[in-house]
């Protein structure tokens, strides 16, 4: 009995150990494909899109939307504001009738088909298929975040599948020969990091800042910000030197030996980029450890701005540079709801679920959004004519995070969000101070407060 | 570099002693293997978070609320579980089973509890700034929940080798027929040593949001992995055995974060497989029938 108890542990082992790795298989080449669109739907073009056109084919009795969502899991945070956010528009658009599908010529209620993968990429892949194959859904969405992304981005382009990815900002999902897909409510990662790398070479430089020790976590989404941040300061001519540069898993939950080793190398600015759990564990762990660095950035201050208040504390956060995200940046939205419109909505629906409004709430929200405007647009409901109405909206869609706009493999290269920093507010409040773009900032950086 | 990756596992291993004790006590009394474990030690942190959010009470005051009610659990899901499992002619892989379920079920339950977002604690609440030991500084935090971690080990080792009761739970570990032909409560003495698991588990909790930087429903799959790694190096079902297997995780641990980080989460695997193909009894492994 010993031994198969041990057979069965060192199974277990060797599959906790293994990762499945997931090909890509060549695809036809890219359509190229013209605009549809104008500008924003308002409520005439709403209309006349509504309008029922003689010739049209038969109306199906709802639209049905294939989503994954992880509600246990590693991801689960990240993952269920997504859902409720694109949940709640659903019920929004459903409780005015439903929503305007231009090929069918009239309002059809949409019914979200939302399965739940647990955190788990084969069961993401799994789902995405059978969503695909069994509930024959007319638009599928990918999870939240890379990792459960990254799973069903081979699948729908196997079954030439337009996949809605909502925040999987993984460089690796874009490519040339892959039309059935755009990126959302995310900046890809190649270009999110943008005002950052370009802050540390120019205000940061000036400032004497020029060692920088990077520590990242080691998947499509950190991993990827990590290495467009490298390039970028290991460009000729660039002021900055990287002192530190490592990878860690992204099940990482302490850092104390880490930061201890940060400091042996003497950097004048930490970038820290890992997902919700990983920042506040770096954070508490940099605040308990009594080491100071003149400048420290990380990803989720900005991104979920609450829970990363709850967990870190004020003192914490004080001082901490970070993305500035819609929550705390104010982009007048041409489509749906303002912040504090959502944000109430929000409060009303899911006060008591236990699940923390942020960002990624928003971004599910938005993506319900587009969604709207694609079905109000699209030519038809083939999937190429899908893809076709999601890129006319590129640049020309406004929402309450800033501007849709895509590159042409499908990656969301609008809505980039500046740098800020974080002071505090009140008795337990923080509030940002945008520092980088110029054009944005409402504040100078104060270096050495953390 | 090298002196604060040391110093730091040894700490940090004392604290993954106390996540492994449990574990490896109800193996030792019991042979049942507890899957559920890992999720007994969230219940634990997401008690000591509420007591701590709605009645401000102090991690250290809520060990003890946590160490009694969660023996007092225990004894409960005892009676109502392990006599049944421990009847069953295979009832070593029948508890792998039963407690993945049981697993599957504490962490929906709570996530639909307490929802999915990260809770903590401050951790100024055990102590502000650093505390320098042997010229490295250490968070006070981590140096609060070894400390309550050996303390914990060392009253398992006095209740189980200077009270009457802790022979007669090594007397059932070393062979549980015979304990019961010598006229010994087998029952009695599994159902205390269950609880006292159990309690175990859940003061590992306690202090969880200070070592492993916040507690979600979820985090249950990652202790089991750990605590499984310390169990199965030191050696199953031997309370010593834990202690070192929990040092040698810590070490091993600071020491893969620090030449070698983006694989640091290998380790538990690695080692786990590693002392199975090289010593399956564990480094202890002779002394756990002679217990």
């Amino acid at each position: 009995m010993r031994r198969r108890i041990v057979v069965c542990l060192l199974a277990l082992a060797c599959m906790a150990g293994a990762r499945a790795a997931w090909a890509q298989q060549s695809r036809p080449a890219e359509e190229r494909l013209g605009g549809c669109f104008d500008g924003y739907l308002d409520k005439a073009q709403t209309e006349q899109a509504a309008a029922q056109q003689p010739g049209q084919p038969a109306a199906p009795a709802e639209i049905r939307i294939g989503h994954l969502h992880a509600s246990s899991g590693p991801y689960a945070s990240i993952s269920m504001p997504v859902y409720l956010g694109l949940k709640l528009w659903v019920e929004q658009m459903n409780a005015g009738g439903g929503a305007v599908v231009k090929p069918f010529g009239r309002k059809l209620p949409l019914r979200l088909i939302s399965y739940d993968d647990q955190s788990n990429p084969g069961t993401a892949a799994t789902l995405t298929n059978q969503l695909i194959t069994q509930d024959k859904v007319d638009l599928l969405i990918a999870d939240s975040g890379s990792v459960l992304t990254a799973v069903s981005v081979p699948i729908a382009r196997e079954h030439k599948m337009f996949l809605f990815d909502p925040t999987g900002t993984g460089a690796a999902f874009f490519s040339k020969d892959n039309p059935y897909i755009a990126l959302l409510a995310d900046p890809v990662s190649t270009v999110w990091p943008r005002f950052l790398w370009e802050f540390l070479k120019s205000d940061v430089a000036a400032a004497g800042l020029t060692r920088v020790a990077i520590l990242y976590s080691t998947n499509d989404f950190t991993g990827t910000q990590a290495a467009s941040i490298r390039a970028a300061l290991k460009a000729p001519g660039s002021p900055v030197q990287i002192v530190f540069d490592q990878g860690v898993p992204t099940s990482t939950s302490n850092y104390a030996v880490l930061i201890d080793n940060i400091a042996a190398a003497k950097p004048d600015v930490v970038l820290e980029l890992g997902y919700v759990g990983n920042d506040i564990a770096f954070l508490r762990n940099l605040q308990e450890s009594g080491t100071k660095f003149p400048m420290v950035f990380t990803l989720y201050p900005g991104i979920e701005t609450s829970t990363l208040l709850k967990n870190v504390g004020q003192t914490g956060l004080a001082g901490v540079f970070s993305y500035v995200t819609a929550l705390a940046y104010s982009y007048p939205p041409e489509v749906g709801m303002t912040l504090e419109q959502f944000r109430g909505s929000w409060e009303k629906a899911y006060a008591k679920s236990g699940v923390e409004f942020g960002w990624n709430a928003i971004a599910g929200y938005v993506t319900g959004l587009v969604l709207g405007q694609t079905l109000a647009c699209t030519d038809s409901m083939a999937q190429l004519d899908v893809r076709k109405s999601v890129f006319s909206l590129s640049g020309k869609l406004k929402t309450l995070i800033g501007t849709f706009e895509l590159n042409e493999q499908g990656a969301q290269i609008g809505e980039l969000t500046p740098i800020g920093q974080i002071a505090p507010a009140g008795s337990d409040g923080i509030h940002f101070t945008v520092v980088y773009p110029s054009a944005m900032s409402s504040g100078k950086p104060i270096f050495g407060a953390k | 570099m090298l002196a604060h990756a040391i110093l730091s596992g040894l700490v940090f291993g004392c604290y993954f002693t106390l996540v492994g004790l449990g574990l490896n006590l109800i193996f030792g009394v019991m042979r049942i293997v507890n899957l559920a474990h890992g999720d007994v030690v969230m219940l634990g942190a997401f008690a000591a978070f509420w007591l701590f959010a709605l009645v401000g009470l102090h991690p250290l005051m809520s060990s003890v609320i946590v160490l009694a009610a969660f023996a007092l659990l225990g004894l409960p899901v005892y009676y109502l579980v392990v006599p049944r499992l421990l009847a069953a002619r295979d009832s070593e892989m029948l508890s792998i089973i039963l407690f993945f379920g049981v697993q599957q079920i504490i962490e929906a339950i709570a996530t639909i509890a307490f929802g999915t977002s990260e809770r903590s604690i401050p951790g100024r609440v055990l102590g502000r700034g650093p505390l320098h030991l042997l010229g490295q500084a250490l968070p006070v935090a981590w140096v609060v929940s070894a400390a309550v971690s050996l303390l914990a080990v060392a009253l398992v080792y006095l209740y189980l080798y200077r009270s009457r009761v802790g022979t007669l739970t090594r007397a059932v570990m070393v062979n549980r027929d015979e304990a019961l032909a010598s006229g010994i409560d087998v029952n009695r003495v599994s159902a205390l040593a269950f609880a006292i698991g159990v309690a175990l588990a859940g003061l590992a909790g306690v202090f969880s949001p200070f070592m492993l930087g916040s507690a979600t429903p979820a985090m249950g799959g990652d202790v089991n992995l750990a605590a499984f790694a310390v169990i199965v190096i030191g050696s199953l079902g031997d309370p010593r055995g834990t202690m070192l297997g929990g040092l040698i995780y810590g070490v091993a641990l600071m020491l893969m974060q620090t030449y070698m980080s983006a694989w640091a989460n290998l380790l538990p695997n690695l080692l786990l497989i590693a002392v199975l193909l090289v010593r399956p009894t564990g480094l202890l492994g002779r002394q756990v029938r002679r217990a």
